[in-house]
This record gives structure tokens, C-alpha cells and sequence, in this order.
């Protein structure tokens, strides 16, 4: 009959970190906006959109968080990707600065969240490919070296936008039962930010890190 | 958000049988990527369903318009805008169905479809099972109540969640102060409501049926405790909190000035920002975290409504949270970061979601906002005249009319700047921002002489035409010459060197204009001496001053220059104001003193160099001064958590007693118990700086405990001594403002002292009447005298400056023995404040149900109506006081009064929902 068994759906959060104008939200309405003729919009469409996905069975309940580009909000970057599973690290491939911005995201990520988020790096405006200045093989190479999938997008041509959101689903669904697996007493993912959450002995929580 | 409906579709036995029992069709929808409408679970009878039925469910887009127009594989037309769906029938109105969610599944091989639950079947034909949920989504406190009251057939969860929170408080007299150990408490008194809760037969069942009953009952559950236990709940945080909330509202308070444009906020937002604002600043308003949440989400609804002409602005997170900072720095609540730990804290319902729903989201907003504020990274107002153009009453022509003045600003300096033969005042008023103090001096100086050499020449006329040309609006001259160069100008005179005095005006106002000297006002009237002080600049202050500023100009706020050094910090040029004879009391346009401005916006620093300076220049401050809304500085401290401020205002003669506009003394001001101790400990104790010795004492008047004689004498006296009675001298006010003061510390013994009544004697003699007069009537020399003695001496109905009477305050902290000692002493038990309230009223508001029945048996109007229209029963209503509506019901009140907004006690405690006082209030009228 039915069970509505409470572990069924997966909670995930994901946010989109980027310099200003590389096209953060416009990939966020792409991805949501596809199909539902829905002109109408209200304010926080534009900032937090929810997003029911199917795959193969598992049920996943995404949550993507659009951030400020501007510089003067940087410094409330934590406050917004804690407790995240992914995190999207948007440039834009006609600006190098953008990439730059995105390797500094990448060491603070790695810093504040460890291995547990998974990352994304976006490759935007792909239809400008003839004024392109991030070198592919660089954008690549470091991409592989930190671990993270990179993707070549266009949120004006729709290209590359689903699969991003799709492969980025996928790894998080792996990455969650892994996790789970390694660490059974692990029931939700508890970030050790601050020292009130109960400490975990070393000997279970030892070789958690992949 | 939360309570959003949501379901698992491959449980939902529509779908499962459209995949297991019609693979074909089922496999053919999904390669053609035709949608499938699912109606939700519980909708449709439990039936066999027929291939007819999943075609009416199946959605083919059109080839023309794909993304809004369909039909169904029974050849049925369908539309849809907005999330609803419209079917087109033969006959009757079309069909609506809402689609709840969309969900996108991708099979083994990636192949992608999507299917939409929807609210109702697209068929006319199937009937709706009745095991329907109304409520999809609580929004209020009303709906959880609602929903726990009709899903549960009955009171009795409700009742159970009650006590269960009675319990709670019972035992945990002191909630804990430390977020996490609080947080623990309640998440385990959270945990036992749901079980209650969940014992209900009808719940379970209900539940078990629907993952989405279950998250709203929960919801309701989590909603309904928070509501209960609000009270002390809340003030536990506020107080656990109090550092960080003092620290975000100095932060705050220094920026209230801020504007919309200092903050780069789009234009388009302008015009939703009052109403924005004005949803977010009820946010207080609200007890439950669910509640706090929606309010959040309508302010920021509110600021992404249409503009008028049809366009949405789409609103991004860079648009969002400086609409947010500039929100919460107008909204003028004093416990943010209270209100956000309540919030992101005490959700219990939605454990293991993490963060990923809205609610989630708008709490870190919010927290994002706070933090921004926090950190610094904001800046006051850049320019001095912002001060001027925000009004608490914003309205779009106020914005527009300040962007265009803005910019006519801007133009004047720019236009200095690349011109420099022109050194106007705002230019001045830019080198003074910029500390260029030789500069400054240059220019002043050089101005002065040359316009004391024209003065000289002719001093009688150009001062007429300073004064003139101060006052610009009453210059009726045809021409406008604000604007005209000076070769326009020369133009325009007479001749070249006439010495009219129309000509003097017209060269005086261009001088100006031109050349501004020390004394040059702006059109706010701003000197450069304010506009030193605005910045803080120390060492111009000293340059103006040396070069004779005139250190108590006003500008058009009536604000001297030592109101902006107050309000701003700036202690090193608040000292030099007061060493050269700043009007140290001067009340501005709100009547707000520079200490309020030090204290309001918490600048310690700046609070003390006033009260030192003063001390030590033996200048009086006046520490109790009140402003527009009356409140004294130790108000403000008090409402805004500032402790070492208080501390010290109170060290220097501040009375947390007294009370502003709104009846309200420090104490109620102060937000937590920090604040409040504070208050408290430092009040000293005035009995005993008063060495009360008996011969001071008159002997008490009258001793009888006769009701039926004090009412008729109370009449007596209410016809004849009572026209006669010692008029509103000075002497008496400050007696009475002595009298309340004693009564608001609780000191009956004191407030008997000022009163002139033997308190001694009184407590001896209620219980022996021995000592009484002669005989009630009598009418010998001795107790002539003896029953007169009080009268002459103070009237013991005089009321303060705001018709309080010592009965008011007695009955408002509840001082039951000295009520009955005043009410003894003949004090009228029905006199009115300026609000029209009488001791019962107070009393109700405050529920002292002692004295309420006290104050009803000695003949209090149990239907008094103050000048709102509130019956001491709609008070008591409104406030939840349980105990206070059970004592004025057993004296049978008339609950058809209505108050000036239409509405009788039962419906203000129905639109507080105070569940108990409903109870009450409808047994008694079914009693009648
Ligand atoms: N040619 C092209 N332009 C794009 C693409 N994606 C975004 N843009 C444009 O880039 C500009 C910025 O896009 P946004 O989506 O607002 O960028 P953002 O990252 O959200 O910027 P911030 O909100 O300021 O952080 C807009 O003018 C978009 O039209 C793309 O794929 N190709
Ligand atoms: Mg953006
Ligand atoms: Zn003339
Ligand atoms: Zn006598």
C-alpha cells in the first residue's frame, strides 16, 4: 500500500557562486523556467527555486540558491552555502577575472566545506566562443585537479543547462549514499562548524574523508 | 513553502496503474514527452480506472503554441496560465484544475518526462471522495488551530497541547538562557505535543494516510506551542541575545538616516517600499515561527508586486538584500537578531529537510541582511542632507521629488569642481567632508573680508537683503535669477552701480550664492559648523568657531550643530561645541535633546562627555527630558538594549518610571531581562534616603470598613469638596509625579508618606475599628478635623499630567493593599486618564485580578469605556488575561458593547485567537 517512507525523497540544496554578470541567474531560469508557461514570477523565483526531479526511481527535491555577484555581498558567501550538497561556480569564458573568482570560491569552498559538496564548475556564454579568453585546456586541467566536473553552458542558446543540473543531481545522489554507507551514525549531513554539535569519536568518523 | 503540498507520485495509484497495467500507452508518452496530469492522492474514489480515464489525464502540446496550449488523448482542448489548467467542456463552465507540483523523471536510459499532480480530476464526470483535506497550506496560527480543531473533531488535542505546555512552564519556572539548552527544552516539549497530538485516533489514521497531513499537522502542532509559550519563550531569547541586538541597533540607529539610493536600489523597487515596509515592521506582531516566516515572505512579495504598467521586475539577489537592509533599518524593531535566532532555531517541524525549503531560504536572508548590517560593510548616509529627505511617510512623489533635488545637488558641485573660480557652499561643504581645513579657512576668511567692506559701505541695506534672501519664497520678483550668471545679473540692475535696495538684493543674493562665509546656510539651513559636525571633523569645528560660527544655529529641524555630533559620535567635536557654550538641553524640531541622540543611537562615549561636562561646568542636563513621543532618554536605552547607558543615565538621576505617550515606563520598554535587570538594580531604593519620623505624619482620616458608608461619603464628596479641590499648583504635580513614582517601585509605605496617610495606622486598624471616628455621622471638632485633614492637604484624586491618579498606578502594579487604602482615603474609583481609562481598565490590561475584584466591590463601572471604545473586558480580551476575564465575568458584564472599531471582547479575543478567553467569554453568553 502506500508508504510514504520519510527517507524516500532527497533534501538537496544548491548554490550558484560567480562574479557579477556571468550569468548566475540567467542559467537559474533557464533550468526552471524550460517548460512551465509561468509569467508569473514572484519575487523569490528570481533567488530560490525548487525543483522536483525523478531519476531512475529516487526522488529529489532540489533547491537552488542564486547568490549576489556584486563584490560588497562576498563576504556573506558562508551564510548562504552552508549546508549545501552542491555548489555551481559560474564564469564567464569571454572574462578571465570571472575565472579567477571562481578558483578563489573553489579554495574557500574546499576550506569551509571539505569534501562534502560537490562542485561544478560552469563554463557560461559559450555562444560567444570566438571571444572566448579562458583557455580550455586551462579551464579543464584545473578543473580535474580540484576534483570538480566542469561544463560548457549558454543560458542564451539553452545549452549544456540540463545536463549541468542533471550530472550535478546524479553526484550528489552518489555522494550522499556513499557517505551514508561509510558512516551509518551519520543520519543527516552535519557540518562541524560549531563545537555544540556532539563530538564524533575518531574511530568511527576516521576514515570518512574519500 | 512550507506546508506546500507535495506527494510521492509512484505511490499515487493513478500513476502506478497507468505504469504497471498500461505499459504501452505509459511508453508511448514517455518517448513522445507527452505530459501526465496525476490527480493528487485522496482525490478519486478508489475505483478500477479505465483507459478513458488516464487519456483525459494525458497532455499532447500543440504544435503551435507548445507551451500553453494541449489536448488531452480524448481529443479535449486544454490551456494553461499560471499553474492552472483549463479543460474546455461542451457544456457548462470550463473545468480548472491547479497544478500542485511538476515533477521531471528521467527513466534508466535518461529519456525525460514530466508529470504534473493537479488539485482536481480533468474529468466532469468522477466524483470526489470526501476524505478530502480543506487546507493545503496553514498561513496562520487560525489555520493550525483549525485544522488540529476539525481533522480532530473537537477541543481535546488542542486542550492536550495546552497542558502539556502548562506542565512545561510549571516546572521550568526559569527557561534556560543559553540558545542550545533552551532549544533542547523545547524541542523535547515539541516531541511529547506531537505524541499527544498523535494519540488522537482520527490523526494518526489521517496521517498515516498522507505524508502531507502529517508535515501540516506537525506544522500546526509546532505552531500552536510556539503560540502558547510566546511570551516567556521569546523574552528568554531576547535576553540570551541582548548583546548582539544592543550591537545591531547602535548599528542600526547610526544609519537611520540611510536612503534607498545610498544603497543603490534599483528604481523600479522605490514605489513597493512602504508597503514593504510597513508588512515587515508587524513581524513582532506574530508568535509562531511559521507566522514570522509568511510576514517575511509577504514584505518581499510586496516589493516584487507589478509595477504599474504590467512589467514584472524580476527581482534578483542582488536586488534583494539591500531592499532587505534598507527594510529592517526603517522597520524600528529593537530585536533582530532576537527574532532571527527564534526563527532559525526553533523550527522543529521540518527536521531532516535541512535547508533546502524556502522557509530555509528566507531565514537566511534575513540572516545574510543582519549580518551585512553587522559587518560594517554599509556605511551611513554619504551626504549630510540625506537627513532631510527620508519621511517615515514615504509615497513615490516624496522619492521622486528627492532624486530630482539629488541630482540638481550633484550638478551644483560638479559644476564648482570644473569651475573652480566658483567656490559655492556646497562646495565649501565638500572640502569640509574632504578635511581640507586650509582650504576651508581660505575661503571663508577671504569671503568675510570682502563682504565686510561691502557691509561696511552699506550695512543698514545689506542686511535687509541677507534677511531677504534667506527667506527665498517671499521674493515675488518677476524674475528668477537663482540661476543667472553674474554678468545676467548685472544686467539685470538698475545700473551697474545702483545702490537700491532691490539692486543690493539681487548682487547680495549671488554673493551668496558665490561667496559663502561662515555664517552661509544651505536651503536646510545647514552652516558649515553643522556640516563639520556631520562629518566629525574636529579641527574645522575649531577653525569655525575661531572665525565666530555661531555655535547654536539652527537649521530648518530646529537641530544645532551639537545635535549632530551627538547623534553621529563624534565626541571630540561634541566637546569643543560645549566648551564654546552649546545649548547643552536645546530640544529640537522632535524635541529631542542631543542626549537623546547620543542615547539613541548608543554612543556611549558621547552620553558621557555630556553628562561630565555638565557636572563639571555645573550646567544643568536635564536627564528626564522627553521628547515628541515622550520619552526620556532612559526610554530610548531602555527599548534599544543599550545596558552601560542606561547604567549611567540612571547613576545621573534617570527615572524608570516615567512614563511616554504610550503609558509606557522603561521597564516596559526594556525588550529582555538583561535590560531590564539593569533598570532594576541600579533604581535605588528611595525609601530609604527618607527617614519617615511620626510627627510627619498626619493620622489617618477615616477608619471605617463600612463599603455602604465610604460610597455614600464618596458621593458626598464628589458634590461639594470636590469642586473646591487645591488647584493644579506645580508643587502638587511634582508631588504626584513623587506619589507614582514610589507606587511604580511597589513602595506602598512611601507612596503613604507622600499621600499624607498613616500607613501604620492603616494596617492596625483594618482589623480593629476601634479607633474610628465617633460615630460615621459625627460632626465634633475632632473628627471635623481628623476627616478633613487630607483633603485640604493633597487631593488624593489629583492626577498627573497625563490623568493618572495614585489609584491608576495602584491598580495597574497591582497593589492590592494600597488600593484598598486609597479607595478607604476616598479615592474616586471610576476617574479617567486621557485615554478614558479608569484603575479597572489598568488593572484589567495588566490582569491584577485581586484588584479587580477589589476595585468592582467598592463600586468600579464594570462597563466603563475609555475613549477607544474598550470595556475593561475587551482589554483583558486583548491581552490574553485569563485570570482578569474570569473575575470581570463573575461581576456580569455587558459583552454587547462594541469598541470604536466595531468589534466586542469576543471578537477581539477571536482575532487574537486566545482560546480560553473565547470559552469563557461565549459560556457566559450562554449563560444570559
Ligand atoms: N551571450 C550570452 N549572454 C549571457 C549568457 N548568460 C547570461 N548572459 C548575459 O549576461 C548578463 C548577466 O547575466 P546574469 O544572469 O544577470 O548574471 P549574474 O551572474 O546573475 O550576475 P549578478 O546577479 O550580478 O551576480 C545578462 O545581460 C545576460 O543576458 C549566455 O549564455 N550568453
Ligand atoms: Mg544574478
Ligand atoms: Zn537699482
Ligand atoms: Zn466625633
Amino acid at each position: 500500500m502506500m508508504t510514504s517512507a520519510p527517507s524516500g525523497t532527497h533534501n538537496f540544496k544548491v548554490v550558484l557562486l560567480g562574479e557579477g554578470c556571468v550569468g548566475k541567474t540567467s542559467l537559474l531560469l533557464r533550468y526552471i523556467e524550460d517548460k512551465f508557461n509561468d509569467k508569473h514570477l514572484t519575487t523569490l523565483q528570481a533567488t530560490f527555486l525548487n525543483k522536483k526531479l525523478n531519476i531512475n526511481g529516487k526522488r529529489i527535491n532540489l533547491s537552488i540558491w542564486d547568490t549576489a555577484g556584486q563584490e560588497k555581498f562576498h563576504a556573506l558567501g558562508p551564510i548562504y552555502y552552508r549546508n549545501s550538497n552542491g555548489a555551481i561556480l559560474v564564469y564567464d569564458i569571454t572574462d578571465e577575472d570571472s575565472f579567477v573568482k571562481v578558483k578563489n570560491w573553489v579554495k574557500e569552498l574546499k576550506k569551509m566545506l571539505g569534501s562534502d559538496i560537490v562542485l561544478i564548475i560552469a563554463g557560461n556564454k559559450i555562444d560567444l566562443e570566438h571571444e572566448r579568453t579562458v583557455p580550455l585546456e586551462e579551464a579543464e586541467s584545473y578543473s580535474t585537479m580540484v576534483g570538480a566536473k566542469h561544463y560548457y553552458t549558454s543560458a542564451k542558446l539553452n545549452q549544456g543547462v540540463e545536463e549541468l543540473f542533471l550530472d550535478l543531481t546524479r553526484e550528489m545522489v552518489d555522494r550522499f549514499e556513499q557517505n551514508s554507507q561509510a558512516d551509518v551514525s551519520r543520519t543527516s549531513r552535519v557540518l562541524v562548524v560549531d563545537d555544540e554539535t556532539p563530538v564524533q569519536t575518531s574511530c568511527c568518523s576516521g576514515n570518512r574523508s574519500t | 513553502m512550507e506546508g506546500a503540498y507535495d506527494e510521492i507520485i509512484s505511490d499515487n495509484p493513478f500513476f502506478r496503474d497507468l505504469k504497471n497495467e498500461y505499459t504501452n500507452l505509459f511508453q508511448h508518452c514517455i518517448t513522445q514527452s507527452w505530459i501526465i496530469c496525476v490527480p493528487r492522492v485522496g482525490i478519486l474514489n478508489t475505483r478500477v480506472f479505465t483507459v478513458e480515464d488516464f487519456c483525459a489525464h494525458i497532455l499532447v502540446p500543440s504544435d503551435e503554441l507548445p507551451e500553453t496550449h494541449y489536448s488531452t488523448l480524448t481529443e479535449k482542448q486544454v490551456t494553461v496560465t499560471n499553474k492552472v489548467i483549463t479543460l474546455e467542456v461542451t457544456k457548462g463552465l470550463p473545468l480548472q484544475s491547479h497544478i500542485l507540483f511538476e515533477e521531471t523523471f528521467y527513466t534508466e536510459d535518461f529519456i525525460k518526462y514530466k508529470v504534473w499532480c493537479i488539485e482536481s480530476a480533468l474529468e466532469p464526470s468522477t466524483t470526489t471522495s470526501d476524505n478530502v483535506v480543506t487546507k493545503d497550506c496553514l498561513l496562520s496560527i487560525n489555520d493550525c488551530i483549525d485544522l488540529l480543531w476539525t481533522q480532530a473533531a473537537g477541543r481535546h488535542v488542542l486542550d492536550q497541547i495546552e497542558q502539556n505546555v502548562q506542565i512545561f512552564l510549571k516546572k521550568h519556572s526559569c527557561l534556560p538562557i543559553a540558545i542550545s539548552t533552551l532549544r533542547e527544552a523545547i524541542s523535547e516539549l515539541y516531541t511529547l505535543c506531537l505524541q499527544t497530538t498523535l494519540q488522537n485516533r482520527r490523526l494518526r489514521e489521517k496521517s498515516k494516510a498522507s505524508k502531507h497531513i502529517l508535515d501540516n499537522i506537525k506544522l500546526a502542532v509546532e505552531s500552536y506551542m510556539q503560540h502558547l509559550l510566546f511570551e516567556s519563550l521569546f523574552k528568554t531569547i531576547c535576553t540570551s541575545c541582548a548583546y548582539e541586538d544592543s550591537h545591531l541597533n547602535k548599528k542600526i540607529r547610526n544609519m537611520s538616516d540611510i536612503q534607498l539610493r545610498d544603497l543603490d536600489i534599483k528604481k523600479e523597487l522605490y514605489h513597493a517600499v512602504p508597503k514593504a515596509k510597513q508588512i515587515l515592521s508587524k513581524i513582532d506582531t506574530y508568535s509562531s515561527v511559521l507566522e514570522k516566516i509568511l510576514c517575511l515572505k509577504q514584505a518581499l512579495n510586496a516589493i516584487n508586486k507589478n509595477d504599474n504598467s504590467y512589467n514584472v521586475v524580476l527581482l534578483t539577489a542582488d536586488d534583494l538584500l539591500p531592499v532587505f537592509v534598507f527594510l529592517l533599518i526603517k522597520s524600528g524593531l529593537p530585536n533582530w537578531y532576537s527574532q532571527l535566532t527564534y526563527m532559525k532555531e526553533f523550527r522543529f517541524s521540518c527536521v531532516g529537510k535541512g535547508d533546502s525549503d524556502e522557509s530555509a531560504f528566507l531565514i537566511t536572508t534575513l540572516e545574510a541582511v543582519i549580518e551585512h548590517i553587522q559587518s560594517g560593510a554599509l556605511a551611513g548616509p554619504p551626504d549630510p542632507e540625506s537627513h532631510y529627505y527620508y519621511d517615515s511617510n514615504l509615497t513615490e512623489e516624496n522619492l521622486q521629488s528627492n532624486t530630482q533635488r539629488r541630482s540638481s545637488l550633484t550638478e551644483s558641485i560638479s559644476t564648482s569642481e570644473t569651475n573652480s573660480r566658483e567656490e559655492t557652499l556646497e562646495y565649501v561643504f565638500e572640502l569640509i567632508k574632504a578635511n581640507h581645513t586650509e582650504q576651508v579657512q581660505a575661503i571663508l576668511e577671504k569671503n568675510q573680508k570682502h563682504l565686510k567692506s561691502i557691509q561696511q559701505n552699506e550695512k543698514s541695506i545689506l542686511k535687509f537683503a541677507l534677511e531677504e534672501s534667506l527667506n527665498n519664497n517671499n521674493d515675488d520678483d518677476d524674475d528668477d535669477d537663482d540661476d543667472s550668471t553674474e554678468s545676467e545679473i548685472y544686467q539685470k540692475l538698475c545700473h551697474p552701480l545702483c545702490n537700491c535696495k532691490k539692486c543690493w538684493c539681487k548682487i547680495s543674493k549671488n554673493l551668496l550664492k558665490t561667496s559663502p562665509t561662515v555664517t552661509s546656510r544651505d536651503s536646510h539651513g545647514l552652516t558649515p559648523l553643522h556640516v563639520a559636525c556631520i562629518h566629525g571633523k574636529a579641527a574645522i569645528v575649531e577653525i569655525l568657531l575661531d572665525m565666530g560660527a555661531d555655535v547654536n544655529a539652527t537649521d530648518l529641524n530646529e537641530s544645532i550643530p551639537l545635535h549632530y555630533a551627538a547623534s553621529r559620535g563624534h565626541q571630540n567635536a561634541l566637546l569643543l561645541l560645549l566648551h564654546s557654550g552649546a545649548d547643552i538641553n536645546k530640544p529640537n524640531i522632535d524635541k529631542n535633546t542631543p542626549l537623546h541622540l547620543a542615547v539613541n543611537n548608543g554612543h556611549m562615549n558621547c552620553v558621557k562627555a555630556l553628562i561630565y561636562f555638565a557636572e563639571h561646568s555645573r550646567k544643568r542636563i536635564i536627564v528626564n527630558c522627553t521628547n515628541e513621543s515622550g520619552n526620556t532618554p532612559l526610554h530610548l536605552a531602555a527599548k534599544w538594549g543599550y545596558e552601560g547607558i542606561a547604567r549611567l543615565l540612571i547613576e545621573n538621576g534617570a527615572e524608570p518610571s516615567r512614563l511616554n505617550k504610550h503609558n509606557k515606563t522603561a521597564f516596559d520598554c526594556a525588550h529582555n531581562l538583561k535590560i531590564l535587570q539593569v533598570l532594576k538594580s541600579c533604581t535605588p531604593n528611595l525609601y530609604e534616603y527618607i527617614h519617615i519620623t511620626s510627627s510627619d505624619i498626619k493620622t489617618l482620616s477615616c477608619k471605617s470598613d463600612n463599603l455602604e458608608y465610604l460610597k455614600l461619603e464618596k458621593l458626598s464628596v464628589k458634590n461639594s469638596d470636590y469642586v473646591n479641590n487645591p488647584t493644579k499648583t506645580i508643587e502638587n504635580l511634582k508631588r504626584i509625579e513623587r506619589i507614582l513614582q514610589a507606587i511604580s517601585y511597589g513602595d506602598v509605605k512611601l507612596a503613604c508618606f507622600y499621600l499624607n496617610i498613616n500607613y501604620d495606622t492603616f494596617n492596625e486598624n483594618t482589623n480593629t475599628v476601634k479607633e474610628s471616628l465617633c460615630h460615621p455621622l459625627c460632626e465634633c471638632q475632632y473628627c471635623k478635623r481628623k476627616s478633613q485633614s487630607h483633603v485640604s492637604d493633597f487631593d488624593i484624586n489629583f492626577s498627573d499630567t497625563n490623568g493618572f491618579t495614585a489609584l491608576h498606578y495602584a491598580a495597574r502594579f497591582g497593589l492590592e493593599e494600597l488600593c484598598k487604602i486609597l479607595i478607604h482615603n476616598k479615592a474616586d474609583v471610576n476617574c479617567t486618564n486621557r485615554k478614558g481609562q479608569t484603575p479597572l481598565h489598568l488593572a484589567a490590561i495588566y490582569n491584577k485580578t485581586k484588584v479587580i475584584s477589589l476595585l468592582l466591590d467598592n463600586g468600579a463601572n464594570i462597563n466603563a469605556i475609555d475613549v477607544a471604545g474598550n470595556t475593561p473586558l475587551h482589554n483583558a480580551s486583548d491581552m490574553g488575561n485569563i485570570g482578569a476575564t474570569k473575575e470581570l465575568i463573575k461581576y456580569n458584564p455587558d459583552i454587547s458593547l462594541l469598541n470604536a472599531s466595531e468589534r466586542s471582547a469576543l471578537d477581539v479575543a477571536k482575532k487574537k485567537v486566545h482560546l480560553t478567553i473565547i470559552d469563557l467569554i461565549e459560556k457566559y453568553s450562554s449563560k444570559l
